[in-house]
């Protein structure tokens, strides 16, 4: 016979609160997990699911049927998908490096007592402000064949152009939308980097010029790796945002000529959102999410494997 | 090869929308559809694409809420947002519209998925809507799908000749002819082009022709003038039953469409390999091209220093309109498209849609759209015939008998087939077209490989072999429906 016992409501209390404050922390927590695995999970895991499916609303709007992995493997045999994949890669590596580079020169360029400064401050922010298919527009006219600014002054130099224009030749066209991205997205770069190597303390930068260190040595010994988190974190940022470019490429070149300025962001529009193929664009989509995982998973791995957080 | 259609719950349309908007944030271009609200009975929602014929036609709908007591409530989007949000809006049922603008390669796609209805019960119980006053070809080629007329004309477009009176003059060059001919050919017309080439006028250098570069539309809609006019056909049979969809693409008639595109391209300028429609259109009113072809909209959209600016262009009173040329020994097919309107399936108020499309085709509303004379009279895309006989008309747009004589030799069946999975092609084969005018690489192997390419979306697409009921989709059954359906 088992014994029972029966304890009132105010007995019961105690324990109701204690279990309330050891498990506060996550139902404070818990609307945000279910928002983020609604909003970003349920998505990308439908999407797997599509993309093992034959479903392309053109034709029919319910899938159709299990085809394993035959999206992918049509993804990795189109020839326009792999030049897609090429040139954002080209488009993504030499964005983040070239915005880093250029931005990091602006930076140091701020941090000196020249007048204007401030109103160059304030003008730098202008162009992250534009949305890029804006931006797009403005850059038509600039590299208009017939008079466009930049053509001009590439005339001007002397520079050799191709007849078709910047963005009709395929040797120039991928270059041109990557100039877009570089004068839109700097900017970003210095304004960042300004604001880390403001952080930096004078003292140390005054024992360092007492030792007689090198303004090269200053920076690549003491300032560089003092802002070394900032700068790793807005790479991977700048990284991640350029592999999606989309919307100049659309506007400019719609990835022409040929497939020379196609991107992974224009292909699966096309694919889409012309095409209607859902099973197909969900593969694509998760070429490039595994592609960008990885490469980003790589970086912050070295970048960061001496680091204590 | 059999396939298990799985039904589609509620839940599932649901996931659906979720994908939508999965690729739209890929993509960043999705405009999300708007949910209709309780709005009352008397309230029409009509969708549309920004077409020269939008401005007009929303000029004149304060006369139709006048007539009918009905409020219009009208939205305007670009060619690519517009079917976008369609297709989306469709398949996740939140569909906000009661009217919406359809292109021609469109109708097979939403009429076979049900997502618009037909309009063959509202025509046949209407006696007034004078169905008979509709050119066939157009009816045919852009509104009837399956012994269905599911939408009607708001603006049939063909394509023509422009050229420049006065050069044509100065270097003693004869006009080309305003009606077809077999002495007007595509070689004839290169001829005249190059006779062009290497000269100056007023001072300028001259480009003999402009074309149109930009894939995967732009390029296709201008190509596929010429390739129908060479005879090509896409597909083994269509629209002829029973329907055969192996691509057909590698004909002598494709290359030699490419190998006169080619050509076009070299006697134009050299950026064109970027040109959409209205680049190419509103290139000539600038003043430096000498003679092009383009769809019959750029007859008045010349008159325009760009594109609807309403600002005189220099051309305005120096160009004329011309028959477009055909190849030797083959009979001439134009292209005809254009913009039709029809009624979602799931539209709660379509009688609403029905009235709005009536009053909006109409002889009545077309003559005033043509006679608004905003932006220097800017539309002339007549369905109907009588109005191109209708002197008022006339004295507005002076080209009509020519470009009347090319909607009477349209098929927009054969030029660009309306068929579902239409856009995966056109992508492939507008790729293929760009890469081919500034690449060195020989057009016949070029389109082998598209043609392999075709075949492989389209037996993707569950096209070939064709799973569903063929029509025999003919001029002559659609000059028999249209009888039918007018005497009911």
């Amino acid at each position: 016979m088992h014994a029972i016992t029966l304890r009132s409501p105010q007995a019961l209390a105690p324990v109701r609160r204690g279990f309330l404050r050891q498990n506060l922390p996550y139902f404070l927590i818990a609307p945000s997990v279910i928002m983020l695995l609604a909003l970003i999970a349920y998505p990308l895991l439908f999407a797997l699911k599509s993309s093992f499916y034959f479903w392309n609303l053109q034709v029919g709007p319910q899938p159709l049927a299990f085809v394993g992995f035959d999206n992918y493997v049509q993804a990795l045999n189109a020839f326009d998908f792999r030049a897609a994949l090429t040139n954002t890669l080209i488009l993504s590596i030499l964005g983040a490096a070239i915005e880093f580079s250029l931005g990091l020169a602006i930076a140091l360029v701020l941090l000196k007592s020249l007048p204007g400064m401030n109103v160059v401050r304030a003008l730098l922010i202008l162009p992250t402000t534009i949305a890029p298919i804006v931006v797009g527009f403005l850059f038509r006219y600039l590299y208009d064949p017939g008079g466009g600014l930049v053509t001009w002054v590439l005339r001007s130099l002397s520079l050799p152009l191709p007849a078709e224009g910047i963005l009709g030749s395929p040797s120039t066209a991928l270059a041109a939308i990557l100039f877009v991205d570089i004068w839109q997205w700097t900017p970003f770069f210095a304004i960042v980097l300004y604001a880390s190597l403001l952080a930096v303390p004078d003292e140390i930068i005054e024992a360092a010029r007492l030792d007689r260190a090198s303004a090269w040595t200053i920076l690549m010994r003491i300032k560089l790796p003092l802002i070394r988190r900032t700068a790793i974190i807005i790479v991977m940022l700048r990284f991640m945002q350029i592999f999606n470019t989309f919307d100049t490429v659309l506007v400019l070149t719609r990835g022409g000529p040929g497939t020379s300025t196609r991107t992974l962001g224009y292909s699966l529009y096309e694919q889409g959102l012309v095409n209607f193929n859902v099973g197909l664009v969900s593969a694509q989509t998760w070429i490039a999410v595994l592609i960008v995982n990885i490469i980003v998973a790589l970086y912050v791995f070295f970048a960061f494997r001496n680091e204590e957080w | 090869m059999t396939f298990d259609i799985v039904n589609m719950s509620r839940r599932n349309m649901l996931k659906s929308a979720s994908v939508a908007a999965l690729l739209a944030s890929s993509a960043g271009a999705l405009v999300a559809p708007r949910r209709a609200s309780a709005q009352d009975a008397k309230t029409v929602r009509v969708l549309s694409v920004e077409d020269p014929f939008f401005f007009s036609m929303k000029a004149m709908i304060p006369e139709f809420e006048k007539e009918t007591g009905i409020k219009v409530e009208l939205e305007s989007l670009s060619y690519d947002a517009l079917q976008t949000r369609l297709v989306s809006a469709f398949v996740a049922k939140t569909s906000d519209a009661d009217v919406i603008a359809v292109d021609q390669m469109w109708l097979g796609q939403y009429l076979d998925n049900g997502w618009i209805i037909s309009l063959n019960d509202y025509i046949a119980k209407d006696s007034d809507i004078n169905l008979a006053d509709f050119i066939p070809e157009v009816l045919y080629s852009s509104n009837m799908w399956r012994g269905q007329i599911a939408t009607l004309p708001v603006a049939a477009y063909a394509q023509g000749v422009m050229y420049r009176k006065d050069i044509f003059d100065s270097f003693g060059i004869a006009a080309p002819p305003t009606k077809a001919s077999e002495d007007w050919t595509w070689t004839k017309y290169i001829e005249t082009l190059k006779s062009l080439e290497g000269k100056f006028f007023g001072g300028k250098p001259l480009f003999p022709t402009v074309i149109c570069g930009s894939q995967p539309s732009p390029i296709t809609h201008m190509f596929t003038q010429l390739s129908a006019s060479h005879g090509a056909n896409w597909f083994k049979s269509f629209p002829g039953a029973p329907w055969d969809f192996s691509p057909q693409i590698t004909g002598p008639a494709w290359a030699k469409s490419v190998d006169v595109y080619r050509q076009l391209y070299k006697l134009s300028p050299p950026e064109a390999i970027n040109y959409v429609w209205f680049d190419a259109g509103t290139r000539f009113a600038k003043g430096d091209i000498g003679m092009f072809y383009w769809w019959t909209p750029y007859f008045y959209l010349v008159k325009n220093s760009g594109y609807m600016t309403g600002k005189k262009s220099d051309v305005m009173d120096k160009y004329a309109t011309a028959a477009l040329p055909k190849a030797k020994g083959v009979a001439q097919t134009i292209s005809l498209g254009g913009w039709s309107l029809g009624v979602p399936s799931s539209s709660d108020r379509q009688d609403n849609g029905y009235a709005f499309i009536k009053w909006a085709t109409s002889k009545a509303t077309q003559k005033k759209m043509a006679q608004w004379p905003d932006l220097n009279f800017q539309f002339s895309d007549f369905a109907r015939k009588s109005l191109y006989e209708d002197a008022d008309v006339k004295a507005i747009y002076p080209y009509l008998d020519v470009q009347y004589d090319m909607m009477k030799q349209g098929n927009g069946k054969i030029t660009r087939p309306p068929v579902p999975g239409y856009t995966a092609v056109e992508s492939v084969l507008g790729l293929t077209l760009n890469q081919l005018l500034t690449g060195s690489e020989d057009p016949k192997t070029a389109l082998e490989r598209t043609n392999s390419l075709f075949e492989s979306i389209l037996k993707g697409n569950l096209m070939i072999p064709y799973q569903k009921e063929s029509y025999a989709d003919t001029l002559d059954g659609a000059k028999a429906l249209i009888g039918k359906l007018g005497k009911a």
